[in-house]
C-alpha cells in the first residue's frame, strides 16, 4: 500500500505546462485511459491541459461544458483571469495527491501554464443502473424505488423521506486502496451520541486496502464477529432505511453498495418488514407471528421429527404410529442420516437456484422436484414424513424477510439435528438454551440484542409480536436508546392519550 | 474491584432470579417430603415456612444495607477485617457450589430417570455445562435477564397443571388438622430446602439498580415461590390420594401423566425436557456466584478462569463419581442443614452483631458531641 510516488504528490505543482505533463506522465504511467486534451483557452489566452480518465467521466459534459466555453466564448483575455465554465463543482486544487485522488475518481483537472493550483471539475459520469424495484426485498404496498450502486443517489433516496436538517450525515474515507466513502446518516436530535461515537470510531479503526461491499463492511464494525447471527440489516429500499432512522438508529450507506447497513437492531427487527406499517394492523401482526414460529419451524423441525422418531416416539399418537412404521419401515438409515441427506440436497438445491443462469435454473428445479418429490421415496431411500418435513422446513425459511437471519435459522438447524440425534429432546432444549443464552448476552453496537424481551421492555412490544396501530406507537423503540423518545403526539380525533 | 454499574439488574430480574434460585430442582420432591411428615396438611407448613424464610430475607438485606457499595465479602472485610472476608468467601464459594451441585447431579438423576436412561452421566454434565458456561460468564445482567425471560415463558407451566385437576378429589385435604399441630410444624423443616437461594443476595446486591426496594424484591421473591409451592403441592395431594402419593418419587412430574391430548400422546415428556430450563435457574446463577467468590478470594478481576476450570472439574468429577438417588437425597439433607445456617441463623447473628457494633459506636459519638 505504501506509494512511490509519495514525495512527487505531496509538492506543488509546477507552474510550467511541459513538466506538468511529465509529471503526469510519470504518476499515471500505463494509463492508456487518461485523457490529457491540450488547448488554448480563449478567456484567458493561456495555454492549458485538461486531464481526465475516460470511462469515468461524462463526455457529454465535457465537451459542452468544459471544453466549449474554455476554447470559444471570449472572455476577459488576462492572462491569470477568471475561467468561465459551465460546470456546477469547481474546486482549485494545490498538491498532487489531492489531484490524483479527483482525477481516479471521475473528476477531470484543468491545468494551466503559469498557475500554480489546478481546478478540479465535476465531471464524474461513469456507467451506472437505473433505479429499479428492489429485488431481494420485494414490497406489496411500499415504494418501488431500490437503492443503486452510487452512494450520493442512495443518500438522496433517504433524504427525500426526511426532508429534516436534523438529518445528518458524517463522511467518512475507508481503504487505502480504494478510498471508499462511507457515509453515515442519523438523526441528530434522536440518535444516542454515544451509538454514533462507536460506530465512527469502529469504522475509523478499519484499516484495509478496499471495502467491495456492505457485507465486508459489516464484518469491521459488528460487536460478535464469531456469532452465527446477523447483527446489522443490511436493507435495499430507502423507505425501509429511512423508517430506521426515524427510530433513531443509524444507516451506514456505503459507496458502489447498492444496499445499506442498520444499526444498532434487535433479534425481533429482522422479522420486521415495511410493508407490516401499510397492511392493516391485525394482518400485520398475525405475519408477525407467523414469521416468528416460520423461524422456530426452519430451525427445530427437522430435530424434533428426529428426536420424536428416535427417542421419544411414545408421543405419537397411534394411528400416526403405525402410518409412520409404515412408511420408516422400508427406510434403511437412521432419521439422521435420513433427514441430514435430504436437508443438504435442499440447501444443494437452494445454492444451484442461486447461482444458475435462469434458463438452466429451470432444469434445477426439475431435477429437484423429481428426486425429492418422488424418486427418492419411491426407491425406498427416504421416508414420506421426512419429505413432508423437509418441504415444510424449506418453506418455513422461505418466508422470513431477511435473508442472514434465514442463513442463521440453516445453520442452527444442523447443530440441532445433532443434538437431537445424540440426546433427543434433551438435545433440543440444551440447544434452545444455549440460543437463548448466546441471544440475550449479544450486543449490537453495544445495546442489547434480545430487547425487547431480554431485558423485557414492555413499552418496545408493540412493534414487535403484535404490531399496534401506528397512533398508538407514540413513542420511538427504547431498544435504540434514542435521546428523543417522543416519536408524535395524538394523531386522531378522539384518541385517548397514551 | 468488579464493575457494578455495567453489570447492573432490575428489581425484576433480581426477584426472578432469587426465586429460580428457591424454585427448581427441589419442587420435584416437595409434595411427597410434605406428605411424608405431616399427611396433606402439609400444605399448611409452606405457608409458615415462608413465614420464617421471609424473616430471614430481611435480615440478609438488613446486613447488606450496612455496605451498599459493595458484596457481602467486602462488608466483612471492612467490619470485621480482611481474614474474615476471605474465610467467609471460601465457605460462601463452598457453599454456592454445593447447591450448585445438588442442582445439576438432581437434573441428570431427573433427566436419565425420565427422558435418557442410557447416557452416562458425565456427558449429560458436560452437556449441561455448555449452557450453563454460556451464560454465567457475562455476569449478572445476563443472569437477570435470563432468569426474567425464562420466568416468561414458564408462564405456561401452570395452565398445564390446572388440566390435572379434572382428576382431582378435594376430600384429601380434609380433615385439617388430622394429628394436630405438630406434624405440621415438624414438616416445616421440609420447606428449609426449598427456600435456600435467598443468600445469592449477598452477592448480587451491590448489581441491584434500586437498593432501596432490595427488601421489597426479595419478600416478592419469597411470596412467588410460596405461591408456587403450594400450587404444586396442592395439585399433588388433590390428585394422589395420601397413601399412595409417598411411592412416587417425583410426583410433581408423575401427576404429568394423567394429561392427555388428542394429538399428542404421552406429552409429559416434552414437559419434562422443557422442565430443564426451571431447573437451569439454579445451576446458572450458582455457577457465577461461586467462581465470583473464588476469584475475589484470590483477588482477579474476571471470573472465567475460574469458571472454566469449575467445569472442567465438574466434568472430570461426574466421569469418577456421581451420587445416586438415595445419596442426592442424603446430599439434600445435608443442604437442609447447611443451608438453614448460612441462609438463616449467619445472617440474623451478622445483623445483630452489625448492630450492636453501629449502636455501641453511636452512643459514644453521641455522647462526645453532647
Amino acid at each position: 500500500m505504501v506509494d512511490q510516488h509519495n514525495d512527487v504528490h505531496n509538492e506543488e505543482i509546477p507552474t510550467e505546462l511541459v513538466k506538468m505533463i511529465t509529471q503526469l506522465e510519470c504518476v499515471f504511467s500505463d494509463t492508456p485511459d487518461l485523457i490529457m486534451r491540450k488547448l488554448r483557452i480563449k478567456q484567458t489566452g493561456e495555454q492549458a491541459v485538461l486531464t481526465y480518465l475516460d470511462g469515468l467521466t461524462d463526455k457529454i459534459s465535457i465537451n459542452q461544458d468544459v471544453l466549449r466555453p474554455l476554447l470559444f466564448e471570449a472572455g476577459s483575455g488576462e492572462a491569470g483571469g477568471e475561467l468561465m465554465m459551465t460546470v456546477g463543482h469547481i474546486e482549485p486544487q494545490l498538491n498532487w495527491s489531492q489531484i490524483k485522488l479527483s482525477i481516479l475518481q471521475g473528476s477531470s483537472v484543468l491545468f494551466v501554464d503559469g498557475r500554480s493550483e489546478a481546478y478540479s471539475l465535476d465531471t464524474k459520469g461513469w456507467p451506472q443502473r437505473a433505479i429499479e424495484d428492489p429485488q431481494l426485498e420485494a414490497s406489496l404496498k411500499g415504494a418501488h424505488q431500490g437503492f443503486v450502486e452510487t452512494g450520493e443517489q442512495n443518500i438522496a433516496l433517504i433524504r427525500r423521506y426526511i426532508p429534516n436538517r436534523e438529518l445528518k450525515l458524517k463522511r467518512l474515507t475507508v481503504g487505502q486502496r480504494g478510498q471508499t466513502t462511507v457515509s453515515v446518516l442519523y438523526l441528530e436530535d434522536v440518535v444516542n451520541p454515544n451509538l454514533l461515537k462507536r460506530l465512527i470510531e469502529r469504522i475509523q479503526q478499519i484499516d484495509v486496502d478496499v471495502i467491495i461491499n456492505t457485507g465486508e463492511l459489516t464484518e469491521f464494525i459488528e460487536d460478535s464477529p464469531f456469532s452465527i447471527f446477523p447483527q446489522l440489516i443490511s436493507t435495499e429500499r430507502p423507505d425501509a432505511a429511512a423508517s430506521q432512522i426515524l427510530q433513531g438508529r443509524c444507516v451506514i450507506v456505503v459507496d458502489r453498495s447498492p444496499s445499506v447497513l442498520v444499526t444498532p437492531v434487535s433479534f425481533m427487527s429482522f422479522f420486521q418488514n415495511v410493508d407490516d406499517y401499510s397492511t392493516r394492523w391485525p394482518i400485520s401482526t398475525f405475519l408477525r407471528l407467523l414469521r416468528l414460529f416460520a423461524f422456530f419451524t426452519a430451525a427445530f423441525l427437522p430435530g424434533i421429527y428426529i428426536a420424536v422418531i428416535s427417542y421419544h416416539f411414545e408421543i405419537i399418537p397411534l394411528k400416526l404410529l403405525l402410518t409412520l412404521g409404515e412408511s420408516r419401515g422400508q427406510v434403511p438409515f437412521p432419521p439422521f442420516v435420513e433427514a441430514i441427506f435430504m436437508e443438504i440436497t435442499l440447501e444443494m438445491l437452494r445454492e444451484a437456484g442461486i447461482r444458475l443462469p435462469a434458463p438452466v435454473g429451470q432444469t434445477v428445479g426439475i431435477v429437484g422436484g423429481i428426486v425429492i418429490g418422488q424418486a427418492v421415496v419411491q426407491a425406498g431411500l427416504i421416508s414420506n414424513i421426512m419429505v413432508i418435513i423437509v418441504s415444510f422446513t424449506a418453506i418455513s425459511s422461505f418466508i422470513l424477510p431477511n435473508f442472514d437471519m434465514v442463513a442463521a435459522a440453516r445453520l442452527i438447524r444442523f447443530m440441532l439435528m445433532v443434538l437431537a440425534t445424540l440426546f433427543g429432546f434433551v438435545g433440543l432444549i440444551i440447544g434452545l438454551m444455549i440460543m437463548i443464552g448466546h441471544l440475550i448476552a449479544l450486543k449490537s453496537l453495544g445495546v442489547p440484542y434480545g430487547s425487547p424481551f431480554a431485558p423485557v421492555r414492555f413499552t418496545d412490544w408493540k412493534d414487535t409480536l403484535v404490531r399496534v396501530p401506528l397512533w398508538l406507537m407514540n413513542k420511538r423503540p427504547l431498544s435504540t436508546t434514542p435521546i428523543q423518545i417522543k416519536r408524535q403526539g395524538k394523531s386522531r380525533v378522539g384518541e385517548e392519550s397514551e | 474491584m468488579k464493575d457494578y454499574a455495567n453489570n447492573q439488574i432490575t428489581l425484576l430480574q433480581y426477584i426472578f432470579i432469587i426465586t429460580g434460585l428457591q424454585v427448581n430442582v427441589s419442587i420435584v420432591s416437595l409434595p411427597r417430603n410434605l406428605a411424608e411428615t405431616a399427611g396433606t396438611d402439609g400444605w399448611m407448613s409452606i405457608i409458615i415456612g415462608w413465614v420464617i424464610s421471609a424473616a430471614a430475607s430481611i435480615a440478609i438485606i438488613r446486613v447488606m444495607k450496612n455496605h451498599p457499595e459493595g458484596t457481602l465479602l467486602d462488608l466483612l472485610t471492612r467490619f470485621m477485617g480482611m481474614w474474615a472476608g476471605k474465610v467467609i468467601s471460601l465457605l460462601l464459594s463452598l457453599y454456592y457450589f454445593y447447591i450448585l451441585y445438588d442442582g445439576l447431579t438432581r437434573t441428570i438423576l431427573i433427566t436419565k430417570a425420565w427422558l435418557l436412561p442410557t447416557i452416562p452421566n458425565f456427558i449429560l454434565m458436560i452437556l449441561l455445562l455448555i449452557p450453563t458456561y454460556a451464560i454465567a460468564q457475562h455476569g449478572p445482567s445476563v443472569l437477570g435477564r435470563y432468569a426474567e425471560l425464562i420466568a416468561y415463558m414458564s408462564l405456561w407451566i401452570p395452565f398445564v397443571y390446572i388440566l390435572t385437576l379434572k382428576n382431582a378429589h378435594w376430600l384429601h385435604l380434609l380433615p385439617m388438622f388430622k394429628d394436630g399441630w405438630q406434624p405440621i410444624l415438624s414438616a416445616v423443616k421440609e420447606t428449609i430446602y426449598p427456600s435456600l437461594g435467598m443468600a445469592a443476595t449477598f452477592i448480587l446486591y451491590p448489581f441491584l439498580k434500586h437498593k432501596e426496594k432490595a427488601a421489597t424484591g426479595i419478600l416478592i421473591s419469597t411470596s412467588l415461590s410460596m405461591v408456587v409451592y403450594l400450587f404444586f403441592t396442592v395439585i399433588c395431594f388433590l390428585y394422589y390420594s395420601p397413601d399412595d402419593i409417598s411411592n412416587y418419587n417425583d410426583v410433581v412430574i408423575s401427576v404429568l401423566k394423567s394429561i392427555e391430548f388428542k394429538f399428542v400422546e404421552r406429552i409429559e415428556v416434552i414437559f419434562i425436557a422443557y422442565h430443564l430450563f426451571l431447573y437451569s435457574l439454579v445451576w446458572i446463577p450458582t455457577m457465577y456466584l461461586t467462581t465470583y467468590c473464588t476469584s475475589w478470594l484470590f483477588r482477579q478481576s474476571d471470573h472465567r478462569g475460574h469458571m472454566t476450570w469449575l467445569c472442567v472439574l465438574l466434568a472430570i468429577g461426574t466421569i469418577i463419581y456421581s451420587p445416586t438417588f438415595n445419596q442426592s437425597d442424603r446430599l439434600e439433607n445435608l443442604l437442609t442443614w447447611i443451608g438453614f445456617g448460612t441462609e438463616y441463623v449467619f445472617p440474623v447473628c451478622l445483623a445483630v452483631y452489625l448492630w450492636i457494633r453501629k449502636s455501641s459506636k453511636r452512643r459514644p459519638a453521641h455522647e462526645g458531641k453532647a
